[in-house]
């Protein structure tokens, strides 16, 4: 992880400094090349017009006039700075500062820049040739070298960006690589924690608001849903330890004092029959946590058909009605006909029968137990079952629904606390919710789906992604 | 009756055909899905007992839409671990006639087999039941005891008439949910057994001789002959 950091970031700087390494030398090539061409120009042409100065005064003066005048002035300039030479027909010299006419000098008149070895001195020098009449000849030059520290400079110059750009640029990837490892390096403390299994941590956001924390950020919601993804696995496993290590142990201690103590036969056979029920016990959990699993997977949305919800609520209470009778309760149905909705009838069938199974456990004799099924605003279906029992206490209502949760009015009745989070558990798959209400005294439990006709339901093949949020609209009308 | 069983677990397999076996059936077994449909085509049994998962590349449904399409219609029951309803749906589609989930009860299996068995005999057009001085009359949806009318509930004339239908044999509890009200899983409480209490007291109440009974630890069964003495 760090090479990569550091190969990245001195890839980065690399690049900048190349970018502008190029840039410079595109900006100074032609400068320079103008620059050379404009001062050959320019130099050429001073020696044109003073080789035709000379001319001139030759033509005024003779070769001796001219002779005079370029000793005069050759003996006030400085030398080097201009050659003059004059010579005649068979090329001796007769005046200027060259000591002879040098070799490899073009016969033709014309300008040239040629090497010339003058004084045992080499140097480029560019030279304006002209034939006067009578075959005199005149070289009017300029040592060209003259100019070569100023080129220098410009090159010294140019080398001196570069290096400033490099160092900038090697400096710039240093603190970017060390901003971005810090931050890097944060981040994978935090992730080692969160791996170690200390999902508490988060990712540190800065104020700054950049990529960065916008990435942190993201990633700091996904933790948030997979602590509360871990903690309702952990509570459920807990739950489910719980609740089966119970049974569990009651069977195992009952088969292993048979085997111990060896009780006649008829006692024997009433232990196995007891043994049998236990494991019947849990294989009703199972079946229970099963079904949830299902549920909660969002699987059975396949199984939607159309079904008449009055009708399905009728059947339960008809069929719940003796055993209610029975323990001396009053179980009734505020029929209000028909009512259509799209649902899993078995699931709905087990969702209305676990509330009233519910309610019958809890309400003691001489009590009221009582459904309706209600049309709501927005497409959606209420069934409430009201009983006038204990109830649920307020603190314990949000948990009611929790897998295994058993209040402490259930203490020593049949069941293993799973009824009411299947309830929830399929009206959220009917894009619903459970509501849990005071009914002074009592309970009311109200299951609201919604009727799911074509245009509320969506694609039974394309459950809601997110299953454990209820439509805010179905707490709205409650 | 002669029965197949096929089953790969050889537990579950002994458990099933010593039961079965106890209860005065001969039982073939076969222990993967080749040898199994080779008994099933070759042999004529009365009910075969089939499991969904064998080893080998023949499951149960394959062997039982072979035998559907090779028109063998013994009666299936189908024995599995995979208990969801639409797992069940699947299996009664493929040609079962019933479904199972393990674990089960010996009970229950027997009283399916029981009931699976004679279903062939039974006849669709039948206008009246009789159990003993017990006369059921389909049409008018109507009971006598005797010369006695008995008022019932239409659920309680549904329930009797199931029970009637296979009178002399246990139906269990799990069999009248399924049958009877149609509910695919199992209530906490024991609402079952009271809605067969108050049918009991309708019929045999004030009566010498009762006709339906509890089978404890499988479920009822109603009958005119009086209980074996154990």
């Amino acid at each position: 992880m760090t090479r990569v950091i550091r190969s990245s970031a001195v890839t980065l700087a690399t690049g900048y400094v190349l970018l502008a390494f190029t840039a410079l030398v595109l900006f100074a090539a032609p400068l320079l090349y103008a620059w050379q061409e404009t001062i050959k120009d320019f130099r050429f042409e001073i020696l044109q017009e003073d080789s035709q100065r000379l001319a001139h005064v030759f033509d005024l003066r003779g070769p001796a006039g001219l002779k005079a005048f370029i000793d005069e002035r050759v003996g006030m300039q400085i030398a080097g700075e201009r050659m003059l030479l004059l010579s005649d027909a068979a090329g001796r010299p007769l005046a200027g500062n060259l000591p002879a006419w040098p070799q490899s000098i073009p016969a033709h008149a014309g300008s040239y820049t040629l090497p010339v070895t003058l004084d045992g001195r080499h140097s480029m020098v560019a030279m304006v040739l002209a034939t006067l009449p009578g075959g005199y000849r005149l070289l009017v030059g300029r040592d060209v070298d003259r100019f070569a520290p100023i080129e220098r400079r410009f090159w010294y110059g140019l080398a001196g960006a570069v290096a400033v750009l490099t160092v900038a640029g090697l400096i710039g990837a240093l603190l970017i690589r060390r901003a971005l490892l810090a931050r890097i390096q944060s981040t994978q403390q935090t992730v080692a924690a969160i791996m170690r299994g200390d999902l508490s941590h988060r990712l540190e956001v800065r104020s700054s608001g950049d990529e960065l924390d916008t990435l942190a950020q993201t990633i700091n919601r996904l933790l948030e849903q997979i602590e509360q993804l871990v903690h309702g696995i952990a509570n459920v496993s807990n739950s489910i330890a719980h609740d089966l290590r119970t049974p569990l142990a009651e069977l195992r201690s009952r088969l292993e004092e048979l085997a111990l103590t060896r009780p006649p036969v008829g006692e024997t056979f009433a232990e196995i029959d007891a043994a049998v029920a236990d494991v019947d016990g849990v294989i009703r959990i199972f079946n229970a946590l099963l079904r949830l699993a299902e549920i909660d997977a969002g699987l059975r949305r396949s199984n939607f058909v159309e079904t008449d919800l009055g009708e399905l609520v009728a059947k339960a209470v008809e069929f719940y009605l003796p055993a209610a009778e029975l323990k001396g309760l009053s179980l009734t149905l505020r029929d209000a006909g028909p009512t259509g909705a799209r649902c899993d009838p078995v699931l709905l069938a087990q969702a209305i029968n676990n509330l009233i199974d519910n309610s019958l456990k809890f309400v003691a004799p001489g009590g009221h137990v009582e459904l309706e099924v209600e049309r709501l605003a927005q497409g959606l279906v209420a069934v409430t079952v009201a009983d006038d029992g204990p109830g649920i206490p307020e603190g314990d209502r949000p948990k009611a629904a929790q897998r295994f949760f058993r209040g402490d009015a259930s203490r020593g009745t049949p069941g293993v606390g799973l009824g009411l989070s299947l309830v929830e558990a399929i009206a959220r798959l009917h894009g619903g919710s459970l509501e849990l209400a005071d009914n002074h005294p009592g309970l009311i439990a109200r299951m609201i789906i919604e009727r799911g006709t074509a245009a509320v339901a969506g694609d039974p093949r394309h459950p809601r992604i997110n299953p454990d949020r209820p439509r805010r609209d179905a707490e709205v009308t409650a | 009756m002669k029965i197949l069983v096929v089953e790969d677990n050889e537990r579950m397999a002994r458990f099933v055909t010593k039961g079965l076996k106890e209860a005065g059936h001969t039982t073939d077994h076969a222990e993967n899905g080749r040898d199994g449909l080779f008994l099933a085509v070759s042999e004529p049994y009365d009910v075969i007992i089939m499991d969904r998962m064998l080893p080998g590349n023949i499951d149960g449904l394959t062997i039982i839409d072979a035998l559907r399409k090779a028109d063998n219609h013994t009666p299936i029951l189908i024995l599995s671990a995979l208990g969801d309803v639409d797992e069940r749906i699947k299996g009664l589609r493929a040609g079962g006639d019933d479904y199972l989930a393990k674990p089960f009860a010996f009970g229950e299996l027997l009283a399916r087999i029981d009931v699976l068995s004679r279903r062939r005999r039974q006849d669709a057009t039948q206008t009246a039941l009789e159990v003993g001085d017990l006369r059921i009359d389909l049409l008018a949806r109507k009971v006598w005891r005797g010369t006695r009318a008995i008022q019932l509930q239409p659920r309680e004339f549904q329930l009797l008439e199931y029970l009637v239908r296979h009178a002399g044999q246990v139906v269990t509890r799990t069999m009248l949910l399924e049958n009877v009200w149609d509910y695919h899983f199992d209530p906490e409480t024991n609402v079952v057994d009271v809605h067969i209490s108050k049918l009991r007291q309708k019929i045999d109440a004030d009566e010498e001789r009762q006709l339906l009974r509890t089978v404890r630890n499988a479920g009822y069964m109603i009958s005119a002959e009086p209980p074996p003495v154990t």
